[in-house]
């Protein structure tokens, strides 16, 4: 059996899938960040797997970015987790609803 | 496939123009001077630092405001592309970098009171606002997903930073967390709609395939051969959504009133003006680039999403009393109206210069409103209701003027600004045919009046003895201030009464 295009965009489209319900579903702020990885991962799995099937570079290049950015995201997302853990000894999110009207 | 990597990379030096993009290199370098003069002048001269800090980034506006306007030429090379497709740049979008450096400037200045009374590190905030102003200026000019993407994440990852600034206050950080999740999904969301367009254009069995399956104009020559195929449509709605979220659309909205009340007041003014401001063009870049042909698939769905975001920021504007979440949702129906130009312009082009007129209306009414709340100088921010803007007037009469002004100008009286603004709007769309959508904001205008005038009565009205006043007794302003309020009061009331005064811009 060959593992053609159609897999990989499979795998992708789950992957992706997972990630978005990790967001909507949990609460602790650190899964929700890994959920959000694994979205941003799943575009990379695609844009490789396209990439190699159209035979263009363009999409190997964008996973670096899409990398780059994402360490970016992460340094900033974990300083402020931890600014919120000092504050109020929880990173729950139903437990930060502070901010409502 | 090397030899089509090594055509790239040919074709991208041979369109290198490095002095186009010189008014954001000197901002980023400026905003890198400034670290240097935070970092190399640490202990000694702290008073030399806090003093002179504002002045450069202020000159620093300045200086590229001034090259932008007097040497436009040197800058602006119009409708051919830069840097092998990632730059284009056209009247519109040499517009927009102007605007933006506007945005920072009004952000910078209002923001040395708040971060002097909350005891905040001023570097940071002004590296940061130079960064991603930067960022904006080069987001509006992309003509290329990637280079749209790492322009778009450059300003979403400063503004992460800029709204949880406040690092000891939990509002702040649980708004900063907000936007960080609803942002990062956004951002996923996006780049799986990049995936799906550049996966399907590229596809060697696809009618007119393409090899740059990023590009703008390749794009749009792919889809307008293949705009009923289901993975494009859906690869397009992805992106859409992606940009939805950054100006604030029905669906993508529950962040808005959240981060708006949490984060500080000079960042809340530069989300809601500049961030608003880059998500609609964006958009519009988008539908009248590469999405043109989608426009029997994509109309019937903005018309929803404007229905939708007018009516929703009206009505849940009317029982709001905190400030800052007003402010939120009174800008979402703003994002709704300035949606009705977007559609508008798919069969009115002068429909892009209203949009760009509403939208430097939007600017400076907003920075008048935004401009008397930071000089306010109460406690915080985040907590300020409707209530305490009682007395305001007697307390000080400027600060209860420059208020009014700029909230009548958003809520559209004549003879301001804001009016002339609205009704160019409402004339664009009524052009293009768009009656239904045309009543709904007339309804959502009238809705606004409601909550924008038990705004300005409060001002204007004394309080009683008991009331618990988070307001101080008696306001002063410093000199620079009162300008500044000066300047914007003129420019708003000037461009209500002589609107051709802004063509001199546009």
């Amino acid at each position: 059996m060959t593992i053609g295009i159609n897999e990989f965009i499979i795998v992708s489209s789950l992957l992706f899938l997972i990630g978005f319900l990790g967001v909507i579903l949990r609460r602790n702020t650190i899964i929700i960040f890994m959920s959000i990885e694994l979205m941003l991962n799943a575009v990379n799995l695609a844009l490789v797997a396209f990439s190699r099937y159209n035979n263009t570079m363009d999409g190997s290049i964008f996973v670096f970015f899409i990398m780059t950015v994402a360490a970016a995201e992460v340094a900033v997302g974990l300083a402020i987790i931890v600014m919120i853990y000092r504050q109020r000894q929880t990173i729950l999110v139903n437990e930060l609803n502070q901010l409502k009207g | 496939m090397n030899d089509s990597y090594t055509n790239f990379l040919r074709e991208i030096s041979l369109t290198n123009d490095w002095l186009l993009l010189m008014p954001e290199i000197i901002l980023a370098l400026i905003a890198f001077a400034i670290l240097g003069i935070d970092l190399f002048l640490k202990s000694k001269k702290r008073v030399w630092r806090e003093k002179y800090l504002m002045p450069v980034a202020i000159c620093g506006y300045i200086f590229v405001l001034g090259i932008l306007f007097l040497d436009k030429s040197t800058f602006y090379i119009e409708n051919i592309s830069h840097f092998g497709g990632l730059i284009e740049q056209t009247d519109s979008n040499q517009f927009m970098r102007s605007f933006f450096v506007f945005a920072s400037l009004f952000v910078t200045l209002i923001s040395g009171q708040f971060l002097s009374k909350k005891s905040l590190p001023k570097a940071e905030y002004l590296h940061l606002i130079l960064l991603s102003c930067a960022g904006f200026m080069l987001l509006v000019q992309c003509s290329h997903f990637i280079s749209l993407f790492v322009c778009l994440e450059l300003v979403t990852v400063a503004f992460y930073v800029l709204v949880a600034f406040q690092r000891t206050n939990v509002l702040s950080l649980e708004a900063g967390l907000k936007y960080l999740t609803l942002g990062g999904l956004s951002t996923a969301i996006l780049l799986f709609g990049i995936v799906l367009l550049y996966g399907i254009s590229g596809n060697p069995e696809m009618n007119g395939f393409i090899n740059d399956g990023f590009q703008f104009q390749a794009l749009q020559s792919f889809i307008g051969l293949n705009s009923d195929n289901l993975i494009v449509q859906l690869g397009a709605l992805f992106v859409l959504a992606g940009i939805s979220f950054k100006i604030g659309l029905v669906p993508f909205q529950i962040w808005v009133p959240d981060v708006y009340q949490g984060a500080p007041t000079p960042t809340m003014s530069f989300l809601a003006v500049a961030s608003k401001a880059a998500g609609v063009f964006v958009l519009i870049q988008l539908l009248q680039g590469p999405f043109l042909a989608l426009d029997a698939f994509l109309i019937p769905i903005l018309s929803v999403l404007s229905v939708l975001t007018i009516l929703f920021g009206n009505i849940s504007a009317t029982g709001q009393v905190n400030i800052k979440r007003l402010i939120g949702l009174s800008g979402i129906s703003h994002a709704g109206y300035l949606l009705l130009g977007v559609i508008a312009s798919y069969t009115i082009p002068q429909a892009l210069d209203v949009v760009l007129f509403y939208l430097s209306l939007y600017l400076l009414s907003s920075f008048l409103v935004f401009a008397s709340l930071a000089y306010m100088d109460n406690e915080d921010d985040s907590l300020l209701e409707t209530k305490n803007y009682q007395g305001l007037y007697k307390k000080n009469p400027l600060l209860g003027v420059a208020s009014l002004i700029g909230i009548a100008s958003l809520a559209g009286v004549p003879p301001l600004g804001g009016f002339i603004a609205k009704v160019l709007l409402f004339i664009v769309a009524y052009q293009a045919g768009l009656y239904g959508l045309l009543a709904v904001a007339i309804i959502g205008v009238v809705i606004s009046i409601y909550y924008y005038f038990a705004w300005i009565r409060s001002i204007f009205f004394i309080p009683n003895e008991d009331n618990t006043d988070c307001l101080k007794e008696v306001i002063t302003l410093t000199a620079p201030q009162k300008i500044i309020l000066i300047i914007l009061i003129g420019s708003v009331s000037l461009a209500g009464l002589y609107p051709s005064l802004l063509n001199f811009f546009i």
